[in-house]
Parts: structure tokens; sequence; C-alpha cells
């Protein structure tokens, strides 16, 4: 049995008057994928905006377990989130950074450990050994993932020029270069074609089985989810209406419900 | 009888010229002027050029419409092509252009004036350099920079002055006083939205100036600060009579004297200054800071979620190139001998600006390029100084609607798997 | 407490000047989300068209009433060209492009009219002595007697009455619901057959033609005005426009108003000398601190 890598206990988040999640609870193992479904509206990516410090919940706590310790989430905001929490994300939007070129991208995303290296700029101003082989380091570690998704070719294109599946795999592997303990990827195969989602399919039980990092997952596409996912936590309007395995959730008569609609 | 096209065309030629008409008719035409008596305004009608302007909008109009109907893209492309060759030629054009600026003082054409023209281009490029860091590095976009510049000027002048310490002392001081002020100046105001951003810092150059003209007793106000020292070659001055006891420059070297010799040493320091700047700026950009300085501009909020911290890069970003203006600000003190508030307006942030946008954000060749363009130019057609400005500010909408990465857009990436080129 | 009170009244009329420009600002970013960098310099270009027509006007011998109404057309009139041509050259071909472009691009356009005004009317400051005199005197026996010009209440006068106009055309006119329906969705207005362009390009004409009233009452106020006048002036509305609250026409008033009577009590009571200063760190202060001002809507970024 999985140890619990995240537990949400009684997240709420409300804009005004709009009660955008309402009183959530969901734990997430370690070394396991849940996905996080629902219909559009549901909540979903607020949640994900709460656990990755976009947004402050109006209530509730999320917790990283790590270590025998539990990391209250709420405390960290914005970019320590990922700096110190370690709970990497990707966006909805691909947020890559288009004019730098790839192994660049993959350089920005370890650049905490960069600027220890570098002793805040001054070794490598002074050109010490010490920073440049911290450096080849960084480049070993981003070629590592470019072969494992096969980029690695194109280390030196701008990121922005690569085809909408590649930018995809490498808005994530960017994310697994800050080491995270918790990856969240929003609707990662969205606008995937089938190849590319058993593709993607294939990476995340990767970093799932290899990397033993903590995967949840907002997905629309039920290939990837039914394919890949250990847990299931569905969402409608704000509130919990499911908690389960894959199996499970094609079984619930909620779940049916609130996607198809009530039996007249 | 007429095509479809040509009658669109015409249209909106004729409308073009109603809203030409509307704009150069009152502020044009009818200018206004204190009338002989000197007791009120008059009227003087400048039927003439309001016509020929009108005239240019219809014609000017209706060419570019033939020209879309044609589906050319002529100012693009010119652009695009002129980007490209600079950008292709790279190493050769960077190393000839260093070699020239080397031996510029030494050219047969060289004279006293054009000696200047080269100290204010080479000054202007290192203000360049040093604003890029803020606006082309790390996109944002500062419209007080001369802020720097001017504390940069009166702390070399002030401390200088005071404690006759020399050049060589005060240079770095003033540079970390600018840079500590850049720091003070952003700390607050990093968090800022672009725009937002932009008019808080330009708030901020208008109150450096404001106190500068009026806190007379620190500043000496509107009379400005005068007797500032000249720099020094290793102690030797460069006056034509040294004091007693010492010497000066043409007296240890056995040379005529000449009002030159200073000059040409000015010329050196700031060509120096320059060179360091772009030395340290294109180090920096292989450094991770540098890297995120460049992310962030792509991307705050995905920096965010790499663990980037935003507000200590950005600081960084600041304070680097209020150094680098404070710098720029002592050299122009010393150069002078004297300053006053009246050099540091919002036209110089302005003009500041308009280099980085027209040179390409981020690119240090197309700083150097855009300053000898716009300043050196117009120096030398110094008739149509007038123009100049309406120049700058046209050239600025021009960039931002044809080439919004500026002339030069290509940027080579600070570090390459396949081992650097 | 006499002085007091002129102070008031004096900042409260230039507080409509400086309501009325940040209009405009507000207006333009409601719509399109950006800050018109240009329209101080849309102000002073109406003042100059003011300056002019009341130097031509003038000399005519028709009656003064019909003279301030024919400048106050005239000035609206092709100020809004102005503002028009503004628009359409250098901020509409940038909707789409990064942030910073129609920023950059306004600044340009800042510069363009100053020095296009420059060159044109000459760098000397144009003095204009308005022929509306006359005021009235209160507390005539005190030390400090309170005077409040015939001017400063057309001024104030002018002021309201445009305000209730204009929240009557942008509550209850078509074109009103046209403007607040793009300023939530474009993209949704005009699949709803709004002519978005259209809708925008008026905007701009609305606060052209507001800012060209701002430059007429200017030229009256203070006499003398040169190509200089709409940067200072500008900053200043923007600093209105943001305390009242970004996006809100009332807030923008409001913010004008309060910003008047800020720079005169600062002048004087405190320091003339640093008036502007005041102004600018009120900008700073309210742009760090208190960014959605008084009447604005906060700001959630979606990400």
């Amino acid at each position: 049995m999985s140890e619990t890598l995240l537990s949400v206990e009684n997240l709420s988040m409300k804009f005004g008057g709009l009660v955008a999640v309402d009183n959530l609870n969901f734990d997430a193992k370690k070394n396991q994928i849940t996905s996080i479904i629902g219909p559009n509206g549901a909540g979903k990516t607020t949640v994900f905006n709460c656990l990755t410090g976009f947004y402050k919940p109006s209530s509730g706590k999320m917790l990283l377990h790590h270590d025998e310790k539990a990391l209250l989430l709420n405390k960290f905001t914005d970019f320590k989130i990922a700096q110190q929490a370690k709970v990497a994300r990707t966006f909805q939007n691909i947020r890559l950074f288009p004019a730098m070129s790839v192994l660049e991208n993959l350089l920005v995303a370890q650049h905490n450990f960069l600027m220890k290296a570098s002793g805040y700029s001054v070794f490598g101003l002074l050109n010490l050994k010490r920073y440049q082989i911290k450096e080849q380091e960084a480049v070993a570690k981003a070629k590592y993932w470019l072969d494992i998704i096969g980029l690695t070719h194109r280390a030196d294109d701008n990121a922005g020029d690569l085809p909408y599946g590649d930018q995809r795999k490498l808005e994530i592997i960017r994310a697994m270069c800050i080491d995270p303990r918790l990856l969240c990827l929003d609707e990662p195969a969205a606008g995937l074609n089938p190849k590319e989602s058993s593709e993607l399919n294939k990476l995340l039980k990767f970093i799932k089985d290899e990397k033993k990092t903590g995967i949840l997952l907002i997905e629309h596409d039920m290939s990837v989810v039914m394919g890949i996912s250990d847990h299931v936590v569905v969402l409608n309007y704000g509130k919990k209406i499911f908690e389960g395995t894959p199996k499970e959730t094609t079984q619930s008569k909620e779940v049916i419900e609130a996607y198809l609609g009530a039996e007249e | 009888m007429i095509s479809e096209n040509l009658r669109q065309n015409l249209k909106d030629s004729l409308f073009t010229g109603i809203i030409a008409t509307a704009i150069f008719l009152p502020i044009v035409g009818l200018r206004t002027e204190l009338n002989q008596e000197k007791t009120g305004l008059e009227i003087i009608p400048e039927w003439n050029v309001t016509l020929l302007l009108i005239l240019f909008c219809v014609v000017g109009r209706f060419i570019i419409n033939l020209r879309k109907q044609s589906k050319s893209n002529v100012i693009a492309n010119t652009f695009s092509q002129l980007g490209n060759y600079f950008a292709n030629k790279g190493k050769i054009f960077v190393f000839s252009g260093l070699l020239f600026a080397i031996v510029f003082p030494y050219l047969p054409f060289t004279d006293r004036y054009l000696m200047d023209v080269g100290i204010m281009v080479l000054t202007y490029i290192m203000l360049g350099w040093g604003l890029n860091v803020v606006v082309g590095l790390a996109g944002m976009l500062d419209l007080g920079y001369v802020a720097f510049y001017a504390v940069g000027s009166y702390s070399f002048a002030l401390i200088a002055t005071e404690f006759d310490w020399s050049f060589w002392i005060c240079l770095p001081l003033a540079g970390v006083f600018a840079a500590f002020f850049g720091i003070l100046l952003g700390f607050p105001v990093l968090r800022l939205r672009g725009d937002y951003l932009a008019i808080v810092t330009l708030g901020f150059g208008e109150i450096i100036r404001i106190i500068l003209i009026n806190w007379y007793d620190f500043t000496n106000g509107p009379d400005g600060i005068s007797g500032i020292p000249r720099p020094t070659f290793f102690g030797l001055d460069f006056t034509r009579n040294p004091p007693e006891g010492s010497e000066s420059f043409h007296t240890f070297f056995n040379l005529e004297y000449s009002g030159m010799h200073r000059i040409i040493f000015l010329y050196y320091v700031i060509l120096v200054l320059a060179l360091i700047t772009n030395h340290v700026t294109l180090k920096i950009r292989k450094l991770p800071v540098g890297r995120a300085w460049e992310a962030l501009r792509e991307d705050e909020i995905a920096c965010k979620s790499l663990g980037v911290n935003p507000t200590n890069t950005k600081l960084t970003a600041f304070a680097i190139g209020a150094m680098f203006g404070g710098f720029a600000g002592s050299f122009f003190a010393t150069k002078q001998g004297f300053i006053s508030p009246e050099s540091f307006t919002f036209i110089e942030s302005a003009i500041i600006l308009a280099i980085v946008v027209l040179g390409g954000m981020g690119s240090q060749t197309g700083v150097v390029l855009a300053t000898i363009f716009l300043i050196g130019f117009t120096e030398t057609f110094r008739e149509l100084e007038q123009f100049r400005m309406i120049a700058f500010g046209a050239a600025m909408v021009l960039i931002m609607l044809y080439k919004p990465k500026g002339i030069l857009d290509q940027r080579d990436p600070t570090i390459r798997l396949k081992g650097n080129k | 407490m006499e002085y007091f009170i002129q102070q008031t009244i004096n900042g409260v009329t230039l507080g409509s000047i400086y309501g009325l420009i940040a209009i405009g600002y507000t207006m333009v970013y409601g719509i399109i989300g950006m800050i018109n960098f240009a329209h101080g310099d849309i102000f002073m270009v109406g003042a100059f068209v003011a300056l002019i027509s009341f130097i031509i006007f003038g000399l005519t011998g028709v009656a003064l009433p019909i003279i301030l109404l024919l400048v106050l057309l005239i000035s609206m009139l092709f100020t809004a060209c102005y503002g028009w041509t503004v628009e359409k050259l250098a901020y509409k071909p940038l909707r789409g492009s990064f942030r910073l472009a129609p920023l950059i691009s306004a600044l340009g356009m800042s510069i363009v009219l100053q020095n296009f005004v420059q060159i044109s009317q000459g760098a000397r400051a144009k003095v204009y002595h308005s022929t509306l005199d006359g005021r009235l005197e209160f507390f005539k026996d005190s030390d400090f007697v309170v005077i409040v010009s015939y001017m400063q209440i057309f001024m104030v006068l002018l002021t309201v009455g445009l305000m209730i106009m204009f929240t009557y055309l942008i509550t209850k006119t078509d074109l009103g619901r046209a403007q607040r329906a793009c300023e939530q969705d474009k993209t949704m207005a005009s699949l709803l057959g709004i002519n978005v362009d259209r809708t925008i390009s008026l905007t701009f004409i609305m606060g052209s033609t507001l800012a060209a009233v701002a430059g007429m009452m200017f030229v009256m106020y203070y006499s003398v005005i040169d190509f200089r006048i709409g940067f200072l002036a500008g900053v200043k509305a923007f600093t209105a426009a943001v305390l009242g609250g970004i996006g809100s026409i009332p807030g923008a008033m409001l913010g004008g108003l309060l910003l008047g009577l800020i720079e005169t009590m600062w002048s004087g009571y405190v320091s003339v000398e640093y008036k502007d200063v005041a102004a600018f760190s009120v900008l700073i202060i309210v742009l760090i601190f208190f960014p959605t001002g008084f009447l604005g809507k906060p700001d959630i970024e979606k990400v």
C-alpha cells in the first residue's frame, strides 16, 4: 500500500459570491498517477492553482508528505512552491520560453541549482572551474531527459519552433528538471493525436516508475485517464462526486450522470 | 469603367484627405505668432506647407493601397533584409567595427567635431547597453532610465568636487550609488505589471529631475555643478600649463600641446567603459541569472512555476542596468566639467529607449547599429535638428508596427548542446 | 479658513480638467487594456486648436457665449480626428502584438505629436487672455478674500454638464452598451454583431473630445500654453484615473477632483516647487499599494 503524498483537506476556493471549489477532500499517493476529471467548469484548474501557489485558498489545507514530514502547501506562495516544496506544474496553454532554445528552457528549470553553484554569479563571473563543472552536470541532466523523449537533435532550436506535441513533452520534462516530488499536469494530452497520447502515457509511466515522482493529472482524454491512472477523483460544480479506481469510475452512477445527464 | 479596387482606393484616399485636412489645417496651417506690436498673438497662414502635407498623405495612401492590393510588404521586407544582412555578417562586422572604433581618432578625416560626435555615440551606446539589460533582456519597460544617469553624474560631481578624489576612484563609487539607487527604486515597484511599471519609472525619473532642480543647497539647482575635475592619465593632467612642480601630459611626453590630447584620451576612456559594459553583459547572459532575465521576459508565470524568484531576478537586472547608467553618468560629468538638471530630462530616457527598441531588444550589436544611425546620422545633419525628435517618435511607432523585435531580431542561444560555434 | 476654501475651489477647478482627461485614459484602458500614453498630448492639441479658434473668432465681433460654443465644438471636432487617427495608425495594428508594443508605440506617438506641434507652432509659449472676465467675491471683510471667477464657474458647470451627458451616453445608449460588452469580452461581442473596431474608434473619439474640452478650459484658465503641457497633464490625469479606479468613469472624475485638491493643497500649504513631485508620489503610492483605486474592479490574472 503506497504512502500518501498529497492530502487535500476541506479545500474551498471562493471568488466573491462564486464558489469554485467546495470543501474538497482527496488524497494522492506516492508512486501513483492520480487523475482529476470532471465536466468543464468543475473547478479542476482552480484546484491546481491552489496547489501550485497561484491562488490563496479561501479555506482548507493542502499537505505534502515527504521524509516523515508534512509540508503545509498553503504557506508557500508563488515561486516558493516549486523552489522549496518541490511541486512542479505544466499549464493548459503551453508556457515555454519560445524565443529561447530547448536546452536553455531546461537550464532555466535548474536555475536554483545553478545559482548556488555559481555562487550567485560570482564564481560564474570569475570563470571558476567549479561552476563550469556544475553547468555541465545541468546540461547532462537536460540531455538525459531529451534523450527520453527523443528531442536531443533539436536541443539548440528555439522552443517556439517545435511542433505542438513536442512542445507538450518539453514542458513536462522541463518540469521534471526541478526534481519535483509532485508533478501537476494540466491537460497534458490536449491537442495530441492518438499516437502522441500513447507516447505521453509511456512518458508518464516512466516518470512514475523510474523517478518515483507522484503525478497529479487534469485530463479530458479518457484514453490517458483510463490507460495510466491508478486513482481517479471526479469533480462537478466544485464538489467531489466520486473517488476510486478507473474501473470503478466508469461504473459509477454519479459520474455517468454528471457527464451525460441524469436518466429521464 | 473604373474597377472596384480603384474605386475603393479613391474613396479611401479621399477620406484620408479629409482626415489629413483636419489634422494639418489648424496646427500647421494656422500658425500663431507674436504680432508686431507684441501685444498678442496673430494667425499666419501657411497654406503651402499644409496643402503639401495633405497631398502627401492622399498620394501616400493611394500608393499604399496599390501595394496592399498587390500583396507586397515592402517596408517589412526592407527591414528584414537589413537585419538578416547584419546577422549573417555577424563576427566580421563586430570585428571590423571594433577596429574602426579603435583607430577612429587617428583617421585622416577625424577632426575635433567628429571626435565629439564619436564620444557622444559611444556614451549613448553604453547607455543603450545598460538599458538593454533592463528592457531587452529582462523585458521590463523602464521609462526613467535617465535617473540613474543623473545619479551617476551628480554623485561623481559631488564626490569629486567635495573630496578631490581621482576619476578612477569616483567612477566605481558613482556606479555603486546608482546600483544602490536602482535597488531602492526597484524594490517596491518590480512586482507591478508592464505598463504600470513603465509609468512608475517615468514618475521616478521626473521626481529625480525636479529634486535636482529644486534642492539648491545640495545640488546647486538649475545652476548645476561646475569645476568637475577632468580625468588624468595616470596622474598627468591635460592642461596647457601644469602647476609648479608637476608635469602635464604634453610636457611628460614631449609633445606640442594640443586640445585634442584630452579629447582622444576621453574617447578611449568611454570606449573602454563601453567595452567593459558589453563584456560583462555578455558574460552574465550565459550565467543562470542572465538566462532567468530572458525567461522572465518570455513568460513570468512559467518562471514562477519553475521556482525562479522573479523579484530578485528583476532587481539584479535593474541594479546592473542602473550601475552601467551610473558609470556613463560619471563619464559624462568628467567630460563636460559641468552638469545641470537640463541634461537629464525625460527625452533622454525616451531616446535611449528608442535606441534599444530600434536595435532589437536584447541584441548588443543592434544597440550599436541603432545608436550610430539615430545619433551619428542626425548629428551630421544638424540642420534637421528640429526633425530629429519627430523622426525618433515615428521610428518607434514604425518599428512596433513592422518589426517589433527591432532590426536585429535574431537571437543566438547562450549555450549549445552541440558545443559552441 | 478662507484660504482653505479658496484652495478647495481652485482644487476643484483644476480637478475638473484632470478628470476630463482622465476619463479618456480610463475608457481606453477599459476597452483595450492599454495606457494611451499619447492622450495627454491629444489634450495639448485640443488646447492649441482652442487657442487658434479663439484668436480667429476674437477678430469677429461675435458675442462671447457664441464664441465659447463655437470654440468648444471646433476643438472637439478637430481633436477627435487626432484621437481617431492615432488609434488607427499606432494602436489598431498592434492589437494582437506583445504586451509592451502598444505602449512603446504610444510613447512614439506622444513624441511625434509634441514635436509636430512644436515645429508647426514654434517652441515658445503662447499667451492668450480670454475675455471671460469677472468674478464673485466672498468674505470681503476678512483678511483673505475668497474669489470665485466666472471662468471657474463656467468650467465646473461645463464639466458637470458633460458628465451627465456622458453617463447617459454610457448607460442608456446602444453605443454605451456596445462599449461595455467589448470591455467584458471582445470576441463574444463581435460574435453578437457588435462592430468592435468601430466601438473602439468611438471610444477614442469620445476620450479625445473630452480632452479637447479640457484643453479649451486650460487655455482660458491659465492663459499660457506650450507644446509641453500634454506630458505633465497626461501623467497627472493618468494618476487620477488610477486613483479613482482604472476602468471606472465616475472613478476618473473622482480621481481627478481628488488629485486637483491634493495638488492645490500641497502648493498652498507645503511647497509650490514640489507640487509635481506630490502628484508623481501619489501615482507611485497608488500603483504600489492601492492599484485598484477607489472605484475600480480587482484584476485577477487567469493562469
